[in-house]
């Protein structure tokens, strides 16, 4: 029996030689067999050091945040003895009562008063240790109780920026040294920084506030969703839907495809050239920021679409048309229903990414400093990440922790959009 | 009236077309009449969108040019032969007289748009009434025309359907338009530059300073190829020496070793890292890891450390991209079949083997694809380099020191106070280009190899 075929059987006529059995009990073999083993065990922990190490990066980010932008949210106080009667402001009841009640207690010079009551309280710098914008502290005191006017008080006003710093934090030694000082005589106090959610951007790190921004944000994101939405709605169903399959539709197809990967800054570009060089829209406008981040969010839309109505089966649309419904009736009310849910989450990622992009704003001028909430789409805005850009370039102390306030605000929002869009995706998903 | 009241105008007469067209349709339902062409509805629909559809576009167009002819309305009346030749002072003339006679301004700056205001305001509300009259004409004659056409006979149906088709095709077409509008505006801007800057000079060139660029020669300090390297040693070498292991081995537990609960856990944790604004990692990259890679630095005794190195900057951008990685690869590793995988085992191979051996070799056209398309997002990243990475573009491979990117000069070259037709600003568009470019590039070749090999198995 000779085989030329099969290598290593010898040719004369011999029995093969007999392969010996692997001796699983030799010094070698096992050695190679614990070398293999604990390379398996290597390769598996590196596996786990590699995921752990990835969310501990995701840990110490936010644990970042949190440590530095908790502090954001509450403010330094100063008790500050104030003798308002003495002062005898020109002001009568009546002016506090109307809407003139902010313009008459400014014209009246409360803002020296407040100052002359601090250098009283706390020697000749004393007016160094408020922060700017203390004296509306004791104007809204006065608006809630103009009886104030009548007698002395002593109110919790908000101490300058760099105090502040020195409280809470380690701030210069000047400031430290003040602060011991003043915590020895017990007149400092910490609580909510109210004005945080609801004022705009100001130059003094103690009075700024994101409501400015937020509001920004919202009209821009309004745009955004209002133009991207329907728009990408409607072409993810002509592709999926109706398109013929020729070099138009590839064209079409091939460019969302190419635009869901272009980088955020081109659409910026894009916008800075068109929107504003050609169409001379507004600079820093919400509306033209919103036409940016349109364009860059619908495709994104397009592609969730499609997958969205891929996903409903023939056999809903074989029904319809069966009963005599038209191709865009079976669409629009039956595809489309069906398909929402998965539609939407795919919009609400979209969104999220719109609400935390920078770089195309920065393009079309929304870094402006703005120091009131825009109220059309037209006024100079800014939005949460820009905001949040402009503050981390501020050299003053104080903002660092207002940055990461702000950075905590932007992430609860995207935070909960994201949960939103996977709650969505597990409360609709459906098993055909 | 103001635009959008006219609008509202529009589509309420369309509303009021809608409600006719149903109602009379709606007659023509009679017992013994068995077919019909259309539901009421349509009918509705069809005069909506005949009496809304032609006034909207008029409008449309309208709000593009009406601007213009308000304007040269303007420099027809005799108090704009003041006016100072084209050029910056005019445009801010009339833009401020513009503002005035909308009563969006108070102050004035020059003394002749405040006389300009009225002649403004009163060509505004000429060309006003014409566009309410001319949109108003539109709907109640188109509206009225589809009215007379609603009779028991008509397919109106099928006209609806025509109109909701060409729509369809409308917003498909968006796309195409986005894409040449960023092509030209591109191709545009560039051109202007290069015609200023020799092309060559712009690409092969190896000192970048625009902040001193000399009108005579203004290609010697915008040459471009210090920004390309700082940008592939970013984006392509540091970034991706983070985010390929760690984004590779999560893919590689998560699918082969965790278990199913660990892995609904961690999947979407890691996702999360995606979801983070990219101007929160920049804020986290100047302000922690900057300074850390610093100290780090000089501890080992590098005297030239950087507080803006390309490493805090590369490091963060590719932890940023480890999720995106780890996704693509998950998926590369998902789609090899199970058999070779079990063919493995059988044959006596640990999964550390098997992984290394069979699975990562046949997936590796899906890594590679999912590894080119991170890059291009890298290199395309803006805010965490604007933050981190410094201004000054060097030609250096020490990761300590400081380099730049095309991004990050890209932002540094249009939000400075330049005028808008400067080398120094049609620079940017320059630098856009070859980001466009090379980004297109990268995703192209990158999805070619994803889909090739997807198909390979199926």
């Amino acid at each position: 029996m000779n085989s030329p075929l099969v290598p290593g059987v010898p040719a004369q006529g011999h029995e093969p030689a007999a392969r010996r059995p692997t001796d699983w009990k030799a010094a070698s073999v096992q050695r190679r067999t614990r070398r293999r083993y604990a390379a398996e065990r290597r390769f598996r922990l590196i596996g786990l050091a590699a995921v752990w190490l990835s969310a501990g990066f995701l840990a110490l980010l936010l644990a970042t945040m949190l440590w530095q932008g908790a502090s954001g949210f509450r403010q330094t106080r100063i008790a500050l003895p104030i003798d308002l009667a003495a002062a005898r402001l020109a002001v009568t009841p009546a002016q506090l009562r109307e809407r003139g009640a902010n313009l008459a207690l400014a014209g009246a010079g409360l803002e020296g008063v407040v100052d002359r009551a601090a250098v009283r309280a706390y020697g000749q710098h004393g007016a160094d240790l408020l922060s700017d914008g203390a004296w509306l502290v004791v104007r809204d005191a006065i608006k809630r109780d103009p009886a104030l006017l009548r007698r002395s008080t002593t109110l919790a006003v908000p101490v300058a920026s760099a105090i502040d710093v020195a409280a809470k934090h380690d701030g210069a030694p000047r400031a430290e040294a003040i602060v011991a000082r003043l915590q020895a005589r017990g007149v400092l106090s910490t609580g909510w920084a109210t004005g945080f959610l609801t004022t705009a951007d100001s130059t003094d790190p103690t009075r700024v506030g994101i409501w400015g921004a937020f509001k920004g944000s919202l009209l821009t994101m309004l745009v955004t969703i209002g133009i991207a939405f329907p728009i990408g709605v409607l072409a993810a169903l002509y592709l999926e839907e109706y398109a013929p399959r020729n070099r138009w539709t590839d064209l079409i197809e091939v460019s969302i495809n190419n635009l869901a990967a272009v980088p955020s800054i081109i659409f910026g570009l894009l916008g800075l050239a068109v929107f504003l060089g050609t169409f001379h829209l507004p600079r820093s406008a919400p509306l033209v920021g919103g036409l940016t981040l349109a364009l860059m969010t619908m495709p994104v839309i397009v592609i969730a679409g499609r997958n969205a109505i891929k996903a409903v089966p023939p056999s809903i649309r074989d029904a319809a048309l069966a009963v005599g419904a038209s191709p865009v009736q079976v669409v629009f009310d039956h595809v489309l229903p069906l398909a929402l849910p998965g539609i939407l989450t795919g919009t609400i990622i979209g969104m999220a990414r719109a609400l935390g992009e920078t770089a195309p704003l920065l393009m079309i001028g929304m870094r402006a400093f703005i120091a009131a909430p825009p109220s059309r789409l037209t006024d100079p805005a800014t939005v949460l990440p820009v905001q949040i850009f402009l503050w981390s370039d501020d050299v003053n102390r104080g903002f660092v922790e207002k940055t990461s306030a702000a950075i905590i605000v932007l992430l609860v929002f995207l935070l909960a959009m994201n949960g939103l869009a996977i709650y969505l995706r597990n409360r609709f998903e459906t098993r055909w | 009236m103001s635009g959008l009241a006219i609008v509202f105008v529009v589509i309420g007469l369309a509303l009021i077309g809608w409600l006719a067209a149903r109602m009379r349709a709606a007659t023509f339902r009679k017992p013994g009449v068995a077919r019909f062409t259309a539901l009421p509805v349509h009918y509705g629909y069809f005069v909506a969108m005949c009496a809304a559809i032609p006034p909207l576009l008029f409008l449309a167009v309208w709000s593009l040019t009406s601007p213009a002819l308000v304007t040269d309305a303007v420099i027809a009346t005799p108090a704009a032969a003041a006016l100072p030749s084209p050029g910056f002072e005019r445009a801010s003339i009339l833009s401020e007289a513009r503002a005035l006679a909308a009563g969006r301004s108070h102050g004035v700056f020059h003394a002749l748009s405040g006389r300009l205001a009225p002649a403004y305001a009163a060509a505004q509300a000429r060309y006003d009434w014409i566009a309410t009259a001319v949109a108003l004409l539109l709907a109640f004659v188109g509206g009225g025309m589809a009215f007379t056409r609603v009779r028991p006979d008509f397919a109106a149906r099928t006209q609806v359907e025509r109109g909701v088709m060409l729509l369809l095709l409308a917003a498909s077409l968006i796309a195409i338009l986005t894409t040449i509008g960023i092509v030209a505006s591109l191709l545009y801007e560039s051109g202007r530059f290069f015609s200023i800057v020799p092309i060559g000079e712009f690409l092969f060139g190896t000192h970048w300073s625009p902040q001193v660029i000399d009108p005579r020669d203004p290609g010697a300090s915008l040459g471009a190829v210090p920004l390309f390297w700082g940008t592939f040693f970013i984006g392509a070498v540091i970034a991706m020496a983070v985010a390929i292991p760690f984004g590779l081995m999560s893919a590689i537990y998560l699918t082969q070793y965790a278990h199913a609960r660990t892995r609904r856990w961690m999947k979407p944790v890691l996702e999360m890292l995606a979801g983070v604004p990219t101007v929160v990692y920049g804020y986290f990259a100047a302000l922690t890891v900057a300074p850390a890679v610093r100290e780090l630095a000089l501890a080992i005794g590098i005297d030239n450390a950087s507080s803006e190195s390309a490493l805090a900057a590369g490091a963060v951008m590719g932890i940023m991209i480890i999720p995106f990685v780890s996704s693509m690869a998950d998926d590369s590793i998902a789609a090899v079949p199970a058999s070779m995988r079990d063919g493995s085992l059988a044959m006596g191979a640990t999964s550390s083997e098997t992984i290394r051996k069979v699975i990562l070799p046949a997936a590796l056209p899906g890594v590679v694809g999912g590894i080119l398309l991170a890059v291009s997002r890298a290199i395309g990243e803006t805010m965490i380099v604007v933050m981190a990475a410094s201004g000054v573009a060097t030609l250096t491979a020490n990761p300590f020191a400081s380099t730049t990117t095309v991004t990050k000069q890209i932002v540094d070259l249009l939000t400075g106070e330049a005028e808008f037709d400067s080398a120094k600003t049609l620079a940017a568009f320059a630098l856009g280009l070859t980001l466009f470019v090379i980004t297109l590039a990268l995703n192209v070749v990158a999805l070619t190899v994803v889909k090739r090999y997807r198909e390979a198995y199926e």
